[in-house]
């Protein structure tokens, strides 16, 4: 159990420096039932910025002033690095004065510039444009959340446009997660002089989901869950919020799967693992089919037909196995059909495609189905890469929690998938704990 | 429970228990030994011709298969004494199994044939219309439940059916020793078929599903056909011992450079399953044995970890594993010996049987007589 217990103490500085919170929920938005312990901790609202006392005029100011003095200087980074992508996140400031501009050194300059007009970075950097957050308010400054993403196999080159940049002139902290913070604290520190701040992804996943959700944007609600998951033709996003979610049980998808239940900002456990996870689906597609790429896998497995690779338990029953419920659609064997040398030859790339989707997704929502139970938990919230673009994984997610709980387990999602560590190191460096 | 020599009527031979799940079907046939002179003389025809042709054979057809090492010698069972033989053939050859009932006019015998698995619903049809043969159909776990208890509790030839690993995670001092289920309850029953399911068992007819999962042996094999183009499960298993997983897997010293420490994950430990093939590169550098490795791996933690989950759940120490996806496997079975242990700091113990799939054939027989053995 990572029970770390230290609470913050400088709440009240944040508040008035950050992007308001949420409102509390409008009618609008699906009333989330969570279960409230009895005792008080998890009944206090997550995070920082939800709080919303309010001040004195005074009290303000003098806060504003205390917080100059601690802010860290430009650029604002919070790095990912996980087994399969980096993950970056970069706060661009927009209220930067005409004195704060001619100041402002050249590199800086240079590096603001290269992420905010460009949204691809060499052959495989991306930035998620449409994720971006605009008009967020960070330790006093207004500005532009960006978020950008590469393999971790590039970050060679990546560290050779650090040194290129001179980076490690602007003595800035980088604040980095993921198990690359640690792999790679030596190639930062020889090829671009960079002193990583290392932090635990973990942490920073939980302090990044809260963040993120807390914050009031105009656009749209960064939680959300599926109305009706069975019914292709009536499944719909709904949004929601993360209000009193505690307990909470997060699942991050990546390369591989931590499952934690989350009690309170700083009060979780690592319940478990698999190592089927994202890394897995493709891993195997890229073997199946020929495919390269995440996106070129996701394209196959819309179009397969899983059916057709897997042993259903019609298959070997007939029908259903009605002494235990199983229907008989349900997967009794993945690719159970596939030692058959004619179903091989009859099947396409994109059902083995489909199939792996499927096999490794229902493998997820199992384990932490059985989760939930032992730990008592009804809400359960799924992030990571994994399902980034795509639908497909999320619906069957929703779908296996609330079929095989019998309504009793609900899935919840993000927008910012697979970016909740990085903002959580960001976090880090604007407001360490 | 000694059944009255009246009831013998009811249960003429031949003696047969049927299995058929997604992959094989199981039989086991009772061989009776002490057949008088007399009983011979009357013996009809097709009867004999059967005991011959299931006892002089040890392979059938092109794929049917009897475990000779694993026959029951000198069993009692309803006051007859006989050998219980283990058969097993792909269930795809089923239609062909059916013929030859037919061919051997098996319904003028009238004996009622107890059968389980799924196939006894899905091919009902096909014995009445083809063969003229009406199945006794019987669950599947309540058989396998059955059917352990029983060859548990006569023994296999004098030595214990059941066993360990002792010293798992040490491969120098791994060794195998023999137990037996005394006191069994409550157990933990993990049956890896095609598909995987996971029983806790509180009494003989007291037990629960608790749940499955359908990465399960049908997995392993249909992947590994896929992936390395063998064909059959003994192919795959031969590939599987050659292979390095290592080499797809991506671990957590590739991901962390080292132990992931804060949550006690050696770097040793995989962290994504197959973590190394979406590089162009590793998946030229791989050889097919290290595939059907990977693949033997993945699906056997996976099965050790929610066992494990499951055991945690439901408070149980002991776990047994049976079904044939451990047939010949080793490998699989040390990875589970290893993994119960490890991952629970040596508070569970992994228990396996040697006649790991024939459980619910065994006790679809047990149905027909309804006995125990005699003392």
């Amino acid at each position: 159990m990572a029970f770390n217990g230290h609470q913050r103490d400088d709440d009240d500085i944040i508040d008035e420096n950050e992007t308001p919170s949420k409102q509390p929920r409008s009618d609008k938005e699906m009333p989330v039932h969570f279960r409230n312990e009895p005792n008080s901790e998890s009944a206090t609202t997550a995070g920082r910025a939800t709080s919303d006392r309010r001040t004195s005029q005074s009290a303000t100011r003098h806060r504003h002033d205390s917080v100059k003095k601690t802010r860290p200087p430009f650029p604002w980074f919070g790095m990912d690095i996980g087994g399969t992508l980096v993950k970056l996140v970069y706060f661009e400031p927009k209220d930067i004065t005409a004195e704060e501009e001619q100041e402002e050194v050249e590199n800086l300059k240079s590096i603001r510039r290269y992420l905010t007009s460009n949204t691809a970075y060499g052959k495989t950097g991306i930035r998620d444009v449409h994720l971006e957050l605009q008009d967020l308010t960070l330790c006093g400054r207004k500005g532009s959340l960006h978020f950008i993403r590469f393999p971790t196999h590039d970050l060679p080159a990546f560290l050779q446009m650090g040194r290129d940049k001179h980076f490690s002139s602007l003595h800035t902290t980088l604040c980095a997660t993921g198990g690359g913070a640690y792999k790679f604290e030596s190639d930062f520190r020889l090829m671009a002089d960079l002193e990583l701040h290392k932090l635990d992804e973990l942490d920073c996943l939980i302090r990044g989901v809260l963040y993120l959700d807390s914050v009031m944007s105009s656009g749209p609600s960064e939680c959300y869950y599926f109305e009706n998951p069975a019914d292709p033709d009536h499944c719909v996003q709904k949004p929601c919020t993360l209000e009193n979610p505690y307990p909470l049980l997060l699942v991050n998808i990546g390369s591989g799967v931590s499952i934690l239940a989350v009690y309170s900002e700083n009060n979780y456990k690592r319940v478990t693992g698999t190592s089927l996870g994202g890394g897995t689906f493709l891993g195997l597609c890229c073997l199946l089919t020929g495919c390269s790429t995440f996106e070129e896998a996701l394209e196959m497995a819309s179009q397969g037909e899983s059916t057709r690779v897997d042993k259903l338990v019609r298959d070997i029953y007939g029908g259903d196995y009605e002494r235990f419920g199983l229907p008989g659609w349900a997967v009794a064997s993945s690719f159970g059909n596939m030692m058959s040398k004619e179903k091989r030859e009859s099947v396409s790339k994109e059902d083995l495609a489909r199939a792996t989707l499927v096999t490794i997704t229902n493998n997820i929502g199992s384990i932490t189905r059985m989760c939930a139970l032992n730990e008592n938990i009804e809400t359960v919230l799924f992030v990571g890469n994994f399902l980034r673009v795509n639908t497909l994984s999320m619906k069957l997610l929703a779908y296996a929690m609330d079929y095989w709980s019998k309504g009793q387990l609900k899935a919840l999602f993000l927008r910012h998938e697979g970016y909740f560590g990085a903002v959580g190191a960001l976090l880090e460096l604007l407001h360490p704990s | 429970l000694l059944l009255k020599p009246s009831w013998k009527q009811h249960y003429s031979f031949p003696w047969f228990g049927m299995d058929i799940g997604g992959t094989l079907v199981k039989l086991v046939y009772f061989e009776p030994v002490d057949i008088t002179a007399e009983e011979e003389q009357e013996e009809v025809e097709n009867l004999k011709s059967i005991r011959r042709y299931l006892t002089s054979n040890v392979a059938y057809g092109k794929t049917g298969v009897r475990d000779v090492h694993l026959e029951l010698r000198n069993l009692t069972m309803c006051g007859r004494t006989g050998n219980l033989h283990f058969i097993r053939f792909p269930t795809q050859a089923m239609p062909r199994f059916i013929q030859m009932g037919r061919d051997k006019n098996f319904s003028s015998l009238h004996t009622t044939l107890c059968a389980t698995g799924g196939g006894a619903y899905k091919f009902e049809n096909d014995f009445r219309m083809m063969a003229d043969l009406e199945l006794l159909k019987l669950d599947e776990l309540d058989c396998l439940i059955r059917g352990l208890l029983f060859v548990d509790r006569v023994g296999f030839n004098g030595h214990p059916e059941c066993y360990y690993f002792q010293n798992p995670s040490d491969t120098q001092s791994c060794v195998k020793k023999p137990c037996t289920l005394d006191n069994p309850f409550p157990m933990l029953l993990v049956n890896i078929g095609s598909g995987v399911s996971i029983l806790t068992v509180y009494s003989e007819n007291n037990y629960k599903r608790v749940t499955g999962t359908s990465l399960g042996g049908g997995t392993f094999l249909g992947l590994c056909c896929l992936l390395t183009g063998c064909e059959t499960f003994e192919e795959a298993l031969e590939m599987a011992s050659k292979g390095d997983s290592t080499n797809v897997d991506k671990l957590v010293k590739d991901i962390y450079g080292g132990d992931y420490e804060r949550f006690g994950l050696q770097g040793s430990a995989v962290a994504s399953s197959f973590g190394h093939m979406m590089s162009k590169e590793k998946r030229d550098s791989i050889s097919k044995e290290d595939l059907a490795r990977a693949t033997l791996v993945t699906i056997t933690n996976n099965i050790g970890s929610i066992a494990r989950m499951c055991a945690v759940n439901e408070k149980i120490e002991r776990v047994v594993f049976v079904g044939n996806f451990l047939r010949i496997n080793t490998v699989s079975t040390k990875l589970l010996a290893y993994a119960m242990d490890y991952w629970s700091k040596g508070q569970l113990r992994a228990l396996f049987l040697e006649h790991e799939g024939y459980f619910g054939a065994v006790g679809a027989l047990m149905e027909l007589l309804k006995t125990t053995e005699d003392p």
